[in-house]
């Protein structure tokens, strides 16, 4: 007996859906890792600048949270592609 | 509201022989921003110098130093205690002239008690810890220095050895590092501390204590508890001292603060031999009152007059002119920077759009109430102006978010009995939610029309800025850039919706082509693109470059949607990992293990939500602050101005 793999509809369907969930994740993470990268450069930089004078932590904070856009474009477009 | 308060910039010059009573009635209106005079041969300042303290500053200072020093002792301060009654000043100078020099006698008094106990404490546990080194030795200390015909060696030694030359030798292995002590003649001491070295030996000399080891531990153990009971006495006089004093110190720390102050004021003032000059600033509305006291004070022999404001020049000092109910988003302004005089005060948009960004992220009835009582809670640990300001934006946030989400039926990640008066949130994460799920691209619109409406709001309040701001030429290529960068967004979405049709937003993509696949809309808005990208061009040509940013500005408010939407799934993670996966099956059949299970996912249950308030918060109140300082300030607020900082002080211990 040979073993055939038949493409049905189901399946074609369900691999589909699969793949969505995947670009979806993929969107997601690696936007989050981006932001990751661009975020350690501006934390640690923040921190010490706040140590070295306090009234600017809400501004450092700021500056911190800037990259966020980047997982944010990422999640929306994930978002998008599921629903 | 949206304009500072009006300041008028006033001019004193007196005799200096009114000096104290000019500086006393400016310290006591507490409204008068003085300006510093600075050496450097202003016009009409030519021959001015910077003024000597009033008399006596140098001794209220040193009474202040040794005030704040007592204070320290004690542990009292100024801002952490809360007034029962105000003193009268009159009483509180003649206490310190009394009072003063006895209540330090007794401070120092204490203290030095206190540190000879604690140095007789150290220098005990130190002999304690050499002598208990010793305890295992056998006999008398003494018996162990001293001898003219013998050497004692005495130490550690990483194992015990037999020493070459004739000796006593006691070892002891229980204590770390081990113990030697030997006795050899003294005519073999070299040789014998020649083998010890290879041997590793560590020279520790024995005390020099007379009785027995063990019973010298005993009694500076005994001793160092009788010490410190002693020292806990000291501490409760210093206590009592501490009550009966407390009162009387942060009024006179006020009272002499305040008194140094004042003497210091002339520092700030520009003199000539006779005579002095004060500049400053005077919120207009008090400006009167001011004026007539000073003079009433002086007996008329004062010169008081108005100045103009030179706009170029005057760096003017801001105060907010806002209702108690924007009071505390003033904070929230504080922090990215406060307005200049000239410029529109952003507080009430702030005040109004800030909550409801909040609210619409974090739309949960239960966490709302979580956060607002905290915002209650939290009142006794965040004393201070800021504190409470803080915990009011948290307050009226946390209010948003409980009626959006009453809006979206949300609790905890658990639906509300009704359906969703807004769009649905509701994830379908583990077979709880029914209904149609998320209404994502509904609430995406919904973000990016906030967005539009915000934006269009900064530049119109920019152009309002730029048109009371600037002067001539560069005002009216500012307008219009401003103008440029609205019409170009418009421009934009109009393309847009010629070529698509999305939900929630005007749908010009039915009408017929007329031009390259454009239609009739398509056409009008390039027209306006095109009008837009000149008016910017005209103002800065590299601007153009920026152009993007309107796109990507407009979808960053996709995270109203986004940030929400990730909290609500996480919350119902939660539910379905605590409830779904642990309580519900082990609730089928009830033993020990099961009870177990229901005890964890309860744990899980309140953690995860825990962890999730945070988030909320944080992503929330981060997110909305970041969409008004970046996308929202960018277009219109430049900042940098001047606090208002007047010469005087709100008494809390104090009054006249």
């Amino acid at each position: 007996m040979v073993a055939e793999t038949i493409m049905t509809v189901e399946v074609a369907e369900a691999s589909a859906a699969g793949m969505k969930a995947i670009g979806a994740g993929l969107a997601v993470g690696l936007t989050g890792i981006a932001t990751g990268i661009a975020e350690m450069a501006i934390g640690p930089a923040a921190v010490g600048a706040t140590a070295e004078n306090k009234d600017i932590f809400g501004l450092v904070l700021l500056l911190t949270v800037i990259p966020e856009t980047i997982v944010i474009f990422g999640l929306v477009v994930a978002l998008l592609m599921i629903f | 509201m949206l304009k500072a308060k009006t300041m008028s910039r006033l001019l004193i010059a007196a005799s200096k022989d009114k000096l104290d009573l000019v500086v006393h009635e400016l310290y006591r209106h507490n409204i008068f921003h003085i300006e510093d005079f600075v050496e450097n041969e202003d016009e009409g300042y030519e021959g001015f110098k910077i003024g000597m303290p009033l008399s006596g500053a140098s001794e209220i200072s040193s009474d202040l130093i040794k005030i704040r020093s007592i204070g320290s002792t004690f542990g009292v301060s100024k801002d952490a205690s809360e007034p029962d009654k105000k003193s009268s000043s009159v009483q509180i100078a003649q206490r310190i002239e009394h009072e003063l020099p006895e209540i330090e006698k007794e401070v120092l008094e204490l203290l030095g008690e206190k540190n000879a106990i604690a140095a007789r404490v150290r220098e005990y546990e130190q002999r304690l810890s050499e002598v208990s080194l010793f305890a295992s030795l056998p006999g008398d200390l003494s018996l162990y220095r001293d001898y003219d015909q013998c050497t004692v060696f005495s130490g550690h030694i990483p194992a015990d050895v037999d020493l070459p030359v004739p000796n006593e030798k006691v070892f002891s292995g229980t204590i770390s590092g081990n113990l030697i002590v030997a006795v050899v003649a003294q005519e073999n001491a070299d040789e014998a501390e020649r083998f010890l070295m290879d041997a590793g030996f560590q020279s520790v000399a024995v005390p020099r204590e007379d009785g027995t080891a063990e019973e010298r531990v005993n009694w500076y153990t005994q001793e160092i508890t009788r010490l410190n009971s002693e020292m806990g006495q000291v501490d409760e006089r210093i206590n009592a001292q501490k009550e009966k004093h407390a009162a009387f110190l942060v009024a006179c720390d006020e009272l002499l603060t305040a008194e140094v102050e004042k003497a210091e004021a002339p520092l700030r003032f520009a003199t000539t031999e006779e005579t002095f000059v004060a500049e400053g600033w005077v919120p207009s509305d008090k400006m009167e009152s001011l004026i007539a006291d000073i003079r009433s004070a002086t007996g008329g022999k004062v010169f008081v007059t108005e100045i103009e404001i030179d706009f170029e020049k005057d760096s003017v000092p801001v105060e907010y002119d806002n209702p108690d109910l924007l009071h505390p988003t003033e904070l929230l302004l504080d922090v990215y920077s406060r307005p200049k005089y000239t410029e529109i005060d952003p507080t009430l948009f702030m005040s109004i759009l800030f909550p409801i960004f909040f609210g619409l992220i974090l739309g949960d009835v239960g966490y709302g109430i979580i956060l607002l009582a905290m915002s209650f809670g939290l009142r006794k640990f965040l004393t201070g102006d800021a504190g409470g300001q803080l915990l009011n934006t948290l307050r009226n946030a946390s209010i948003s978010s409980i009626i959006f989400g009453l809006l979206y039926s949300e609790f905890l990640g658990f639906a509300l009995p009704w359906d969703p008066l807004l769009f649905s949130r509701h994830l379908n994460i583990g077979g709880h939610a029914g209904g149609h799920g998320p209404a994502v691209v509904e609430l995406m619109v919904l973000s990016a029309w906030i967005g539009i409406f915000h934006i269009t709001l900064g530049r119109i309040l920019g152009i309002i800025n730029h048109s009371r701001q600037d002067h001539g030429a560069h005002r009216q290529k500012a307008i219009l850039g401003n103008l440029g960068w609205l019409l170009t967004m418009w421009g934009i979405l109009v393309i847009i919706w010629s070529m698509a049709a999305i939900p929630l937003m005007p749908d010009f993509s039915g009408m017929a082509p007329v031009l390259a696949g454009l239609n009739m809309a398509g056409i009008v808005g390039g027209v306006i693109v095109l009008a837009g990208i000149v008016g910017i061009g005209q103002e800065n040509a590299l601007e153009l470059l920026e152009i993007p940013t309107i796109v990507s500005h407009v979808l960053s408010y996709a995270r109203i949607l986004a940030v929400g939407l990730s909290s609500v799934a996480i919350a119902m993670v939660i539910n379905y990992i605590s409830i779904g996966l642990f309580i519900e099956p082990a609730m089928e059949n009830l033993d020990i293990v099961s009870i177990i299970i229901i005890i964890f996912g309860i744990v899980v249950f309140i953690l995860g939500h825990l962890f999730n308030t945070a988030l909320g918060l944080l992503g929330g109140g981060l997110h909305s602050i970041r969409l008004h300082y970046v996308e929202f300030f960018t277009k219109f607020y430049r900042g940098g101005g001047k606090k208002y900082n007047p010469f005087g002080m709100k008494r809390k211990f104090t009054e006249d």
